[in-house]
């Protein structure tokens, strides 16, 4: 092969390359730059490879990152089972009100994020109907309360980031071939046996994309802790945006930015390994192998 | 990446390596500094006929923008058009929003903020305030009430024009808690979960020192330290149910809490009648907040007709029934008694030296950096 032939892909891969570098390598250096200064607001930042930005940024700060994990798996997970149900229903047994099912999932997004999360807190407060219900069911105590708390916290960043769970679920289900779950139960398994044998893997690769698309923006959310939150729910993104803006420690802020992104990389890439990479490719026949 | 070969693969790292070493090398000779404020002379702010477009940055709740308010009265007699925005909620939140602008010598399109004093000040000092010309303001400075003449900030009134004033005190829902009259009230057990405070370092430590008797304008970084380590423990308690900018009054309407630390004009805010502001007992916070000028504002002369324009007596008296704040304008009592208001009987909006006699200014902390990073990990708990 000649160096021409060789560098065909390469070509190729041009327009999506240039979107990489202008949208995610350009702000990436300088923000990799900015976390590599040290000074103040009033002398000025100035670039003197200040690695020790890094490790800063992280003391102290455990607890809200360990805290943002926890926050963003459990409202995955909690958009996991409501998710999988919903997709299913709207997939199979909606009929003819499928396409309607499906606008309501995105309708929410006709109204700006802020203003829905806002929304919530007069649904949520101390003597709201919602509060008298969840008191009478003993589910909190008599004189508790759901705003400020992390189930508050929790339930925002599950309804926020719902329908990134339905949709692609909804995609992969809307493919399955329901012969496969016919032939199953041919064979004599149960419904249960041919739902888990089935039409779980072959849905794998819907909620590895739900999964991520929920979780990736979950742990980096700051609304949701600022607005339902109290006093002990700030999430990691609460701690860069005081960096950012309260402190104005613009290098470390930006320091723990990249530490963050970093650490959701690593995540991620277990995470796919473990889920199985060939399901996430959809190299579904590698699977079935 | 199946299609490529293992040569491929080796190209496309050493494609990738290339590109961070240019990032790096780009970094290391890049050496210009971000932020240190504008070296460039200090401009002042040019004057002259008003028309033309003004965008001015406000605090919730600050003007009536209504139809009938002082914003449309300010347009139907200039013809100016006014972008009134209130999207300030803490001085320190909207100076780091705004300061990277400010750094290139923008203003967002803005050409009026309201700030604290200390912010004025801060802002001045890096160079992201224009000047004002005394000449261009001549109702200002006929109206300004005198003790406003001459503040330790801005002795005389280089870059500042002072917008309404008011004290920190506590809102209580007396339908709640009617007993609530001192700070130290607010750390009483019984009312767990049910407060809240501000989030701002100057007010909410600052508070609390005052109620254990020491006076903050002495106080030294470590009884500051002290003072936001009982925040800090009465925050992981959940004693304090949140930190807020202007969303107390939020929480006070829906009826969460039984009291908040606030500020005394918010009364048109709240909407829930049983909320009274009250002065604690061992005094408030006394601040003034101000209309400044920023760096790169575009039509300053529709900025200083608007300065001068709200410190008519008549329209100050409007802006004072709307918004109860105190008015830095002389005369405006005396017109609300005119038209038989209620407010020219209120403490809260004309309060008299002996009401306000135990109150402090805002007060910068010593170690600043060090004082607010203690401060910020308390809120980020």
């Amino acid at each position: 092969m000649s160096l021409k032939q060789r560098l065909v892909p390469y070509w190729l891969l041009g327009p999506g390359l240039l979107w990489l570098v202008v949208f995610f390598v350009v702000p990436m250096y300088f923000m990799g730059e900015l976390a590599l200064r040290s000074g103040s607001l009033t002398t000025g930042y100035t670039f003197d490879w200040a690695w020790s930005n890094f490790p800063d940024s992280l003391s102290g700060h455990t607890e809200q990152i360990v805290r943002s994990f926890f926050y963003a798996g459990a409202a995955t997970l909690l958009a996991l089972l409501i998710a999988y149900p919903l997709a299913y229903a709207i997939a199979f047994r909606a009929g003819r009100f499928k396409l309607l099912l499906l606008f309501a999932v995105i309708a929410p997004f006709f109204t700006t994020y802020l203003i829905r999360t806002i929304a919530w807190k007069t649904i949520l407060s101390d003597s709201s109907p919602v509060v008298s219900v969840l008191q009478t069911l003993s589910l909190i105590p008599p004189d508790g309360r759901v705003l400020a708390t992390s189930g508050a916290v929790i339930a925002g960043l599950t309804y926020n980031f719902l329908p990134f769970m339905v949709l692609p679920l909804y995609a992969n289900l809307e493919r399955l071939d329901l012969r496969l779950v016919e032939a199953a139960k041919d064979l004599y398994s149960s419904s249960r046996q041919a739902f888990l044998r089935v039409t779980l893997p072959l849905t794998m690769p819907g909620i590895v994309a739900g999964v991520l698309l929920t979780f990736i923006p979950a742990f980096g959310d700051y609304i949701n802790a600022q607005i339902l939150g109290g006093t002990q729910q700030a999430m990691v993104g609460n701690v860069i945006q005081s960096l950012y803006l309260n402190q104005r420690n613009y290098p470390e802020a930006a320091a723990l930015s990249f530490l963050m992104m970093a650490l959701i990389l690593a995540v991620v890439t277990v995470y796919i390994r473990f889920a199985g990479t060939g399901a996430f490719m959809g190299d579904e026949d590698e699977e079935t192998a | 990446m199946r299609g490529l070969g293992s040569r491929d693969n080796k190209f496309a790292l050493a494609v990738a390596t290339a590109v961070a070493v240019a990032a790096l090398g780009l970094a290391a000779c890049g050496g210009d500094t971000v932020g240190g404020g504008n070296s460039d002379e200090v401009s002042t702010a040019e004057g002259g006929k008003a028309a033309g477009s003004l965008t001015i940055s406000n605090w919730p709740g600050y003007i009536d923008p209504g139809k009938e308010g002082t914003v449309a009265e300010f347009e139907k007699e200039t013809g100016v058009k006014v972008d009134y925005i209130e999207d300030i909620n803490s001085n320190d939140g909207f100076f780091g929003k705004l300061q990277p602008q400010l750094e290139q010598g923008e203003s967002g399109g803005r050409s009026i903020f309201v700030v604290a004093d200390y912010m004025a000040k801060q802002m001045y000092d890096l160079g992201y305030l224009q000047e004002i010309d005394h000449a261009d303001l001549p109702t200002v400075f006929k109206t300004l009430s005198p003790s406003l003449e001459s503040p330790g900030f801005d002795p005389e009134r280089k870059f500042s024009v002072p917008w309404q004033g008011g004290m920190t005190g506590i809102w209580v829902d007396t339908s709640k808690a009617p007993e609530i009259r001192s700070v130290n009230d607010l750390f009483d057990p019984k009312y767990k979960g049910k407060v809240t405070r501000l989030d701002e370092l100057r007010e909410t430590p600052a508070r609390v020192m005052l109620a254990e008797g020491v006076d903050p304008a002495q106080a030294s970084a470590e009884q500051w330290l002290d003072a936001i380590d009982k925040l800090g423990d009465a925050a992981s308690s959940g004693q304090i149910r949140r930190f807020t900018g202007n969303e107390y009054t939020e929480d006070l309407t829906a009826g969460n809490l039984v009291a908040a630390i606030g500020w005394s004009g918010d009364a048109s805010l709240i909407e829930n009648e049983n909320a009274e502001w009250r002065m604690p007992t061992e005094g408030c916070t006394r601040w003034s907040e101000n209309m400044v000028i920023p760096v790169g504002a575009p039509n300053t002369a529709a900025a200083l007709a608007w300065m001068d324009f709200v410190y008519r007596p008549e329209v100050a008296a409007d802006i004072t029934e709307y918004v109860e704040y105190i008015s830095p304008v002389q005369g405006v009592k005396g017109l609300l008694e005119k038209r038989g208001s209620e407010l020219a009987k209120s403490e809260i909006v004309f309060p008299t030296e002996e009401f306000t006699r135990n109150c402090t200014g805002q007060i910068t902390p010593p170690e600043l950096e060090r004082v607010n990073e203690a401060w910020q990990d308390v809120l980020t708990g």
